[in-house]
């Protein structure tokens, strides 16, 4: 009898805490908090309480299987390797290799995903690769990159437990990052003034010092606002602007215009409260500013991300214990696929590959000639799908089906591929529809890393064998490439992987996995002996100046109307995760929220004839979708909220696949919808 | 607080206390009204989670009635009820609750005058406890 | 305990193999940890490096016939001064002390003191302001030793109404009423909550309205719960172990 409490990550939001996997023969019994974490702390959400749950459902996928006649079989690894392989030859061979993207995964390791890249570049010869990100932080990634030269959380999660104010604004942290709401919640226990700026009425909102609804979009609008009252009061921190930055003068001029009392026109948000909230924000000696979804998700999500990189250089604040400017990344590994280059137009390390000399020393090290052209991105291969631009799709562990935007058009486009092969652990919507699916070990089943939100990179360690002939992601993507005909994919371990990584990508430079066994790093960490870094653009920016970007206020795409009054905008609840594909197989998470629901203000229900629990049905002009309605003050009055969560109302049937011109993310915060009883 | 009208919850158990209701009802006894009457089997399946979710809700008062000591139908039911009060109650003083909006009392089936008095003694009591704390009180 | 990959990991040894380097500093709530191990572990003793409170949730295990008290050795742990001082324990020594240097408890919780002083409207206020925290991550029923009902009415939409979080007073108040006649203070329900609401506090607030209304101290297995004995003291009926 062998009983082993394995130290790992959790695999479900990016906050990355560690805990104790505890497994009897083979088998997982139970979890226990890690005190000694210096991310959790010892401590949990109902989730990572519940992360051992899933693992050993019965409904796991065990053997490969191949769509034969309409129907799915069981196939041997050879037969479905075989297929895979034979198919993307034969479509790279007829329309080239542009016709064919690697969906790499934010749920997949490091190492995985530097492999997917690796495949799909090295191995196929195109440069479409990409990820979820893509539907939630790419805005980011593309704003800090213009702002900073970086696209990641310039500051640490236990450096909030410490600051004296922190602006909250898109993100229901106690919902969606638990554990990092705890941690703003240990700072306001000792006097620190708590901001959230949402269009819903949070957990968080409401013990905050203080709160402003906005309607949804308009977001520039409240930001540059605040800036304007900075300025007005004399609360810019001018050696900072002097010395760091540059073209201030432009959003000086801009945001001249956006005075309380326009902004409270736009947003809704009453003058006295912006004001306040910019002079705590300003004057605050460490305050930091945490984001996610809500501003991310829009059609113009980049210039808002612009917009509060704006809001942090006017006060100064960067650089410095409890600053920055910190965007909350959602899943266990989404930092780190796109560390990893899992990105259409970045190498793993943020390097271009567009860029001569980064395309040259990956082209040495691979040993295979480099496209140079930028791929297309995830949002922007659904639309090619449909008009047969896009042939093939091979998709590591994620569900499309239910997290991109526009449902009915992504069905659409995966019936119209020619060939769609699918790797994951459970028999997802998107399974369902592929020529062949492959069975894939979860986190608890394999070695390798994931980057959780703070740029730390945390292990997993293999805890019980994966079910069947279930295999790690690594694996696949080793044999895939080998068959593919290419060199490069000889990898005996992930450690293995990550040392090739290491040496491509100056940030990951020092990590080894000996060094992360013992020890919490943060990338840049460019060298063996480095010992990580907890706060950037300290000196000075990752791109030196930082950039001022004036940006406009401007309206969603898609705005209500007589036939479509209401606002949709769409986002998680505590107990599920995203499609719902794991936590809903977990009996706790599942007994405590069991079905789709629909959040709306007393005063509408009121006006619809709705109570709570009526079955209500809520459309957009993309589709239409039954759920129970749930009669609330937490949403504004014109607002509806639904999470994504549930596949039986799925609430992507509904969205806005609208796309931010630089990042392609969806507007899937604010689209028209119409509600009626069912 | 003359017009306050409390609203308050009484589980009766089937074979003593409800069936002294229903005598105190059958004749004709003067009652205050907004008493919300819950029929158990036994007082002691009231669990203190129901007692405690009313409270948490907004109940201004809750009247836990059974059989005397020695009368119960189910033998010991009733002294699991007697020994379980007091603990709700203390939970209830410790969260900053008044004790007093929870009361155990023993009514048999034939008591329909004690019946009365013990409702409207306690929603006396109640009024001038005044409503509830847990109503103005917003998570 | 043992450090492991920087961290101090709990660690289960198989007869035979070497003890090596223990760590007994970081208070990981053992009993917790092996009571999700006990189902699986059919036969054979099993050592433990148990506190006063992991002998008192022992205790309470033994009385219920949740564990094989023949199977179970215990290594007697006395706290340092830092620890007691943290979980204002008042009984910090085990039975028989065979690590460390047995210390005094500590006379009282401050917070509980000035929580009893103070008029029930300010102090409904204290306890809402601290529950609004909460964010239902269960951390203090899935950590409790002495919680182990299979089906717990927290997660039942019945007892407790909120759908969403916070999930309202019930959920609290329910869980120090469950938690009245079997709770032994360890403090390991704070230590797990997020939100750092101070639940130790209520809990010894509980213990001694338990002590002052039937002279009860849980943690001894010759004590009957007070809840499960009539009003002479008969033992009644136990199945579902809630109250």
């Amino acid at each position: 009898m062998s009983v082993d409490h394995v130290l790992t990550t959790c695999p479900y939001c990016g906050t990355g805490c560690n805990f104790f996997l505890q497994v009897v023969d083979n088998r997982l019994v139970g979890i226990v908090p890690c005190k000694t974490d210096e991310i959790s702390l010892g401590r949990l959400c109902v989730k990572g309480y519940n992360a051992h749950a899933f693992v050993h459902h019965p409904d796991r996928l065990k053997h490969p299987l191949v769509k034969d006649g309409g129907h799915m079989r069981q196939a041997s690894w050879d037969e479905a390797y075989d297929k895979i392989v034979a198919e993307i030859k034969r479509i790279r061979d007829k329309h080239g290799p542009d016709s064919v993207i690697v969906l790499a995964s934010a749920k997949c390791t490091n190492e995985e995903n530097y492999l997917f890249q690796k495949l799909a570049r090295a191995a196929i010869g195109t440069n479409n690769v990409d990820h979820c990100a893509r539907l939630c932080h790419a805005s980011t990634v593309t704003g800090l990159l213009t702002s900073f030269g970086s696209g990641a959380m310039t500051n640490t999660i236990p450096e909030f437990g410490d600051a004296d104010c922190v602006l909250v604004t898109g993100s229901n942290t106690l919902e969606a990052h638990p554990l990092i709401g705890a941690r703003i919640m240990h700072a306001m226990d000792k006097g620190a003034k708590v901001i959230v700026v949402d269009p819903r009425d949070t957990p968080l909102s409401r013990i905050a010092f203080l709160s402003l609804s906005q309607k949804p979009g308009t977001d520039i609008a409240w930001i540059n606002g605040m800036i304007n009252v900075i300025v007005q009061e004399g609360l810019v921190d001018d050696d900072f602007v002097k010395a760091r930055t540059t073209d201030f003068d432009k959003v000086k001029d801009l945001v001249r215009a956006y005075t309380p009392g326009k902004v409270e026109e736009i947003t809704g948000i009453p003058k006295e409260k912006l004001m306040a909230a910019a002079r705590a924000y300003a004057t605050s000696p460490k305050a930091m500013i945490a984001y996610a979804m809500g501003v991310t998700q829009h059609s113009n999500g980049t210039n808002i991300v612009k917009a509060l990189a704006n809001l942090a250089m006017v006060a100064g604040h960067l650089g410095k214990e409890s600053t920055g400017v910190n965007p909350l990344r959602g899943q266990c590994n989404v930092q780190g696929a796109c560390d990893a280059g899992g990105l259409p137009n970045l190498y793993p390390g943020y390097q271009r590959v567009d860029d001569p000399a980064a395309k040259d020393k990956f082209e040495k090290a691979w040993g295979v000639a480099l496209q140079d052209k930028p791929g297309r991105t995830l949002t922007c291969a659904m639309k090619d799908a449909m008009i047969g631009k896009i042939k093939a799709m091979v998709i590591f562990g994620e569900n499309v089906m239910l997290s991109d935007p526009d449902l009915t058009h992504v069905e659409q486009a995966l019936k119209e591929l020619e060939f769609l092969a699918v790797a994951d652990i459970f028999m997802s919507e998107t399974a369902q529809m592929a020529d062949v699916v492959l069975p894939a070990a979860c986190y608890a089943e394999k070695e390798g890393t994931f980057t959780n939100t703070d740029r730390a990179v945390r292990l997993l360690r293999k805890a019980v064998d994966a079910p069947g002939e279930a295999r790690p992601d690594w694996q696949i993507a080793c044999e895939l490439g080998r068959r593919l005909g290419s060199k490069g994919f000889d990898f005996s371990s992930p450690s293995e992987i990550m040392d090739e990584m290491a040496n491509l990508t100056p940030i990951y430079g020092g990590i080894s996995f000996d060094r992360i066994d013992k020890e919490l790093l943060r990338w840049p960490c460019p060298a063996k002996d480095h010992p990580g870094t907890r706060i950037l653009h300290t000196q000075k920016f990752t791109k030196g100046l930082g950039t001022f970007s004036p940006v406009e206020h401007a309206p969603p795409a898609e705005v209500p109307s007589e036939e479509y009054p209401l606002i949709l905008t769409t986002g998680r609840n505590l107990f599920h995760y995203h499609t719902g594909t794991m936590t809903r197989r977990s009996p706790m998470l599942e007994r405590l929220s069991p079905e789709p629901y629909v959040e709306v203000n007393n005063s509408d229900a009121k006006a619809h004839g709705i109570s709570e629990d009526d079955r209500v049905s809520v459309s957009t002009r993309r589709g239409t979708i039954t759920l129970k309605a749930r009669v609330t003050d937490r949403i504004i009055p014109g607002s509806i909220f639904i999470p994504f969560h549930y596949a039986e109302a799925p609430a992507n049937r509904l969205t806005n696949a609208a796309l931010d011109p630089i990042a392609n993310i969806p507007e899937l915060k604010v689209c028209a919808a119409k509600i009626e009883k069912a | 607080m003359t017009d306050f009208n409390p609203t308050i919850l009484a589980f009766c158990c089937n074979w003593c206390s409800y069936a002294g209701a229903d005598l105190a009802g059958v004749s004709r006894l003067q009652m205050p009204p907004n008493v919300h009457v819950v029929r158990v089997m036994c007082s002691a399946s009231v669990k203190p989670e129901y007692v405690l979710k009313a409270i948490s809700q907004g109940i201004d008062g809750v009247l836990v009635l059974g059989c005397h000591i020695g009368d119960c139908h189910y033998m010991t039911g009733n002294h699991r009820t007697a020994k379980r009060i007091p603990v709700v109650q203390k939970v209830l003083k410790e969260a900053g609750i008044d004790e007093k909006r929870l009361r155990l009392d023993w009514v048999s089936a034939s008591e329909g005058e004690k019946f009365q008095t013990v409702i409207t003694e306690f929603v006396n009591d109640v009024k001038k406890l005044g409503p509830s704390p847990m109503r103005s009180v917003r998570f | 305990m043992v450090e492991e990959h920087g961290n101090v990991a709990p660690i289960m040894i198989p007869k035979g193999k070497e003890i090596g380097k223990v760590r007994i500093d970081v208070p990981y709530q053992v009993v917790t940890v092996l009571a999700n191990l006990y189902p699986w572990l059919s036969k054979g003793k099993i050592a433990v490096v148990t506190r006063r409170c992991d002998e008192k949730a022992f205790a309470e295990y033994f009385k219920r016939d949740l564990m094989d008290k023949s199977r179970i050795v215990m290594i007697g742990l006395a706290c340092g001064k830092d620890q007691i001082a943290r979980c204002r324990c008042t009984d910090p020594v085990p039975s028989k002390v065979h690590l460390g240097e047995p210390n005094k408890g500590v006379e009282k919780d401050d917070l509980a003191e000035k929580l009893g002083k103070m008029p029930p409207a300010e102090r409904l206020d204290f306890w809402v302001a601290q529950y609004r925290k909460c964010n239902k991550c269960f951390g203090c029923t899935i950590t409790c030793p002495v919680c182990f009902c299979d089906d717990c009415v927290l997660e039942d939409r019945t007892f407790v109404a909120e759908k969403g979080i916070p999930p309202g007073m019930a959920f609290h108040m329910v869980r120090t009423m469950h938690m009245a006649d079997k709770c032994i203070e360890c403090g390991e329900c704070e230590r797990a909550c997020p939100a750092e609401i101070p639940l130790l506090t209520m809990r010894k607030m509980l213990a001694k309205d338990m002590k002052e209304l039937y002279n009860f101290t849980s943690g001894d297995e010759k004590i009957v719960s007070p809840l499960n004995t009539t009003l002479d003291g008969e033992p009644m009926e136990d199945e579902c172990h809630e109250c």
